[in-house]
């Protein structure tokens, strides 16, 4: 017979096991193992772009751009601002896109007292248009510039094989200043909901410039060091492996960006309630479509350089060709890392995705859980567990890549 | 209005990316549509709801790696009337298809340790277990095909293939051609119905949506034979059709 043991709404498959005599939850991650890092071997540099988005349908844009970085890198290939510009506004594409998904779809639902998220329809039509809305645009924005909505075709290493159009950036712009209400509206909604109050020591963790930061300890490190710094484990039951920050539990994503932004956390969520990642992903996609407008207005002003086709790399040199590409994707910091040949085969591929970071904490929220709502009964706290793991939005498809 | 009938559909995800799902999404308004006049009554990544079949059509995503999932394609096709395939990793295999049986063993001890316990079989297609009834090809899916698809279920017609290759395809959308510039490319033996979206946007054409009818393999190895290497030509076939048995057949045979 069919397991009927997954988590509904989540990307990819996992369970939780809940010891109640124990009182103890263990998080189980049963996806198929792809072997992408396998996989990557015999490969080419930009063969490496084209594969590395499919780890993940959600969020290929963070895939595709560590894996060109990481290139770009091993390379020593710098590429234009238009370029720079232009891969920021995909990533902030892809952020509104992931967002969107995650809190309409997957998270809302439990709040508003629906099953699927198109329920929301009937439940609150002015909802449902406004997420609709966010995801017209979101998806425009990254059709725009990466040619599809889901993976990439325009990118290449050292810049586009095509670049938008002008009038196309300018529809974008106004598609962008008409859907504003809707951003901050989202905003709004997702400050009205009645989180559950679960109180969780948390480190957060986030990207910085070319830094690893943290808001409990001083002890930012360099992105170079995301080998050592960020080690995985197996545990026994679990295709995906967990992994801890200088041997310590931390949360990566929106909420750990917002604590890493929102310096002095005067309002917004509460940094300690693992539910509120569900309130920074609604607050990011305000900051995002802001920054989105910002980087099309620049674009304009600053003129678009159309003669950005990479330069033929020259494989001919001595020297080991390694690269580490990191991006913040909309779960949190992503590492992609390959080494090449001297023919540009790549030898060795890495890839540390943030669920893999984010598992370790999740399992240390959940047991949090079972302590501070220990006298709810196990229905409630069966149901409670899983709008956890859903607030964390983890992407099981990237944990077991 | 009378009442029209709702087929019951089941939407199922095995190992992949989600992303043919996340196309789906992106109808969004089509979507409402869509679900107005399907029942889905069991789709893990939407919905907690979860009947029992019979299904009329079980549309499955992903590769079935893992025992749990071929039992479950198994079990769905004996409680399906039609198996539809969403996606190249369902209907080719996909991207994970790129590793071979064989080499699983050497890549678990290298990727996750020696003392790890593999769950993994083997990256095939849903065919290499059970019949299907219809492949909705892409890596992604176009969203539109899964309306059209889906429409001529809905009309009573056996759902149809696009007759043309995406070299068509690509002549419409204007495209210059990636072979007479050099640049090798399977538009030629790969069937249409994604617009050939991956040249427009500059990349390759790996034949994602599969062979179209009466595809010419060693016409088209002979024409990449006078542009690249031996290797280069693996990796392109080796993209999406390493389980094809007309590559390892023929396609071997003629590279040797």
């Amino acid at each position: 017979m069919l397991s009927n043991e997954f988590i509904a709404k989540i990307e990819g498959h996992g369970a939780i096991h809940i010891d109640w005599d124990k009182n103890e939850a263990k998080l189980k991650v049963l996806e198929g193992e792809r072997l992408f890092e396998g996989m990557l071997e015999g490969r080419t540099a930009e063969e490496a772009h084209w594969i590395t988005p499919r780890i993940c349908g959600v969020c290929p844009i963070a895939h595709n751009l560590a894996s060109v970085m990481a290139c770009e890198d091993a390379f020593d290939v710098k590429p234009h601002q238009t370029t720079i510009l232009l891969r920021k506004l995909m990533l902030a594409g892809q952020m509104i896109q992931s967002h969107f998904l995650h809190l309409f779809f997957l998270a809302l639902p439990d709040y508003v007292g629906i099953d699927r998220g198109t329920e929301l329809n009937q439940k609150d039509p002015k909802s449902f248009k406004m997420a609709l809305i966010l995801k017209k645009v979101s998806d425009e924005i990254v059709h725009t510039v990466a040619g599809r909505n889901v993976h990439p075709t325009t990118t290449t290493i050292g810049g586009f094989h095509k670049i938008p159009k002008k009038s196309a950036l300018k529809e974008l712009l106004e598609m962008l200043k008409k859907t504003k209400t809707a951003a901050k509206n989202t905003v709004k909604l997702f400050s009205g909901l009645n989180y559950p109050q679960l109180k969780v020591n948390l480190e957060l963790v986030s990207q910085k410039e070319d830094q690893i930061v943290s808001n409990k300890n001083a002890d930012s490190s360099s992105i170079k060091n995301y080998k050592k710094d960020i080690e995985e484990t197996i545990k026994e039951g679990s295709t995906a492996k967990f992994g801890k920050y200088k041997n310590r539990e931390i949360m990566v994503g929106a909420l750990a960006r917002l604590a890493h932004l929102d310096t002095e956390k005067k309002s917004g969520p509460d940094y300690q309630n693992p539910f509120h990642n569900n309130l920074a992903q609604a607050v990011e996609i305000d900051l995002y479509h802001n920054q989105s407008q910002e980087i099309i207005e620049q674009l304009l002003r600053d003129g678009l350089k159309d003669t950005i086709a990479p330069k033929p790399i020259n494989f001919t040199q001595n020297k080991p060709f390694i690269g580490i590409g990191a991006v913040e994707a909309p779960r949190g910091g992503l590492y992609h890392e390959f080494h090449f040949d001297n023919k540009g085969i790549i030898t060795y591929a890495n890839i540390i995705t943030p669920t893999v970071q984010n598992l370790t904490s999740i399992e240390k929220s959940a047991n949090a859980l079972l302590e501070q709502f220990k006298n709810e009964t196990q229905e409630k706290k069966k149901k409670l567990l899983e709008m956890l793991v859903r607030a964390y939005d983890p992407c099981i498809t990237c944990a077991t890549h | 209005m009378e009442k029209l009938i709702k087929p019951k559909i089941a939407i199922y995800d095995f190992t992949d990316c989600e992303g043919c799902e996340v196309a789906i999404i992106s109808l969004r308004e089509k979507l409402l549509e869509l679900e107005n006049r399907l029942n889905i009554v069991d789709w893990r990544l939407a919905q907690e709801k979860k009947e029992q079949g019979p299904f009329l059509v079980s549309i499955i995503e992903g590769t079935p790696i893992t025992p749990d999932e071929i039992e479950t394609l198994k079990w769905l096709r004996e409680n399906s009337t039609y198996i539809f395939a969403l996606g190249a990793c369902a209907s080719l295999a996909g991207i994970p298809g790129i590793v071979a049986k064989e080499e699983r063993e050497k890549f678990y001890k290298q990727i996750y340790g020696e003392n790890y316990k593999p769950v993994g079989i083997d990256a095939v297609p849903l065919s290499a277990y059970v019949k299907v009834d219809f492949s909705i090809h892409g890596c992604p899916v176009n969203p539109d095909e899964v309306v059209r698809i889906i429409e001529e279920l809905l009309a009573g017609k056996k759902p149809a293939y696009r007759g043309c290759s995406v070299c068509f395809e690509c002549k419409l959308a204007g495209n210059p051609c990636r072979l007479v510039f050099g640049k090798p490319c399977l538009g030629p033996i790969g069937q249409g119905g994604c617009n050939a979206i991956c040249v427009s946007g500059g990349s390759p054409c790996y034949a994602c949506f599969g062979q179209r009818e009466d595809a010419n393999i060693p016409a088209l190895i002979k024409i990449l034979q006078n542009l690249t290497s031996r290797e280069e030509i693996e990796r392109y076939f080796t993209m999406f059709y390493k389980h094809m048995p007309e590559w390892q057949e023929k396609a071997k045979e003629l590279l040797k």
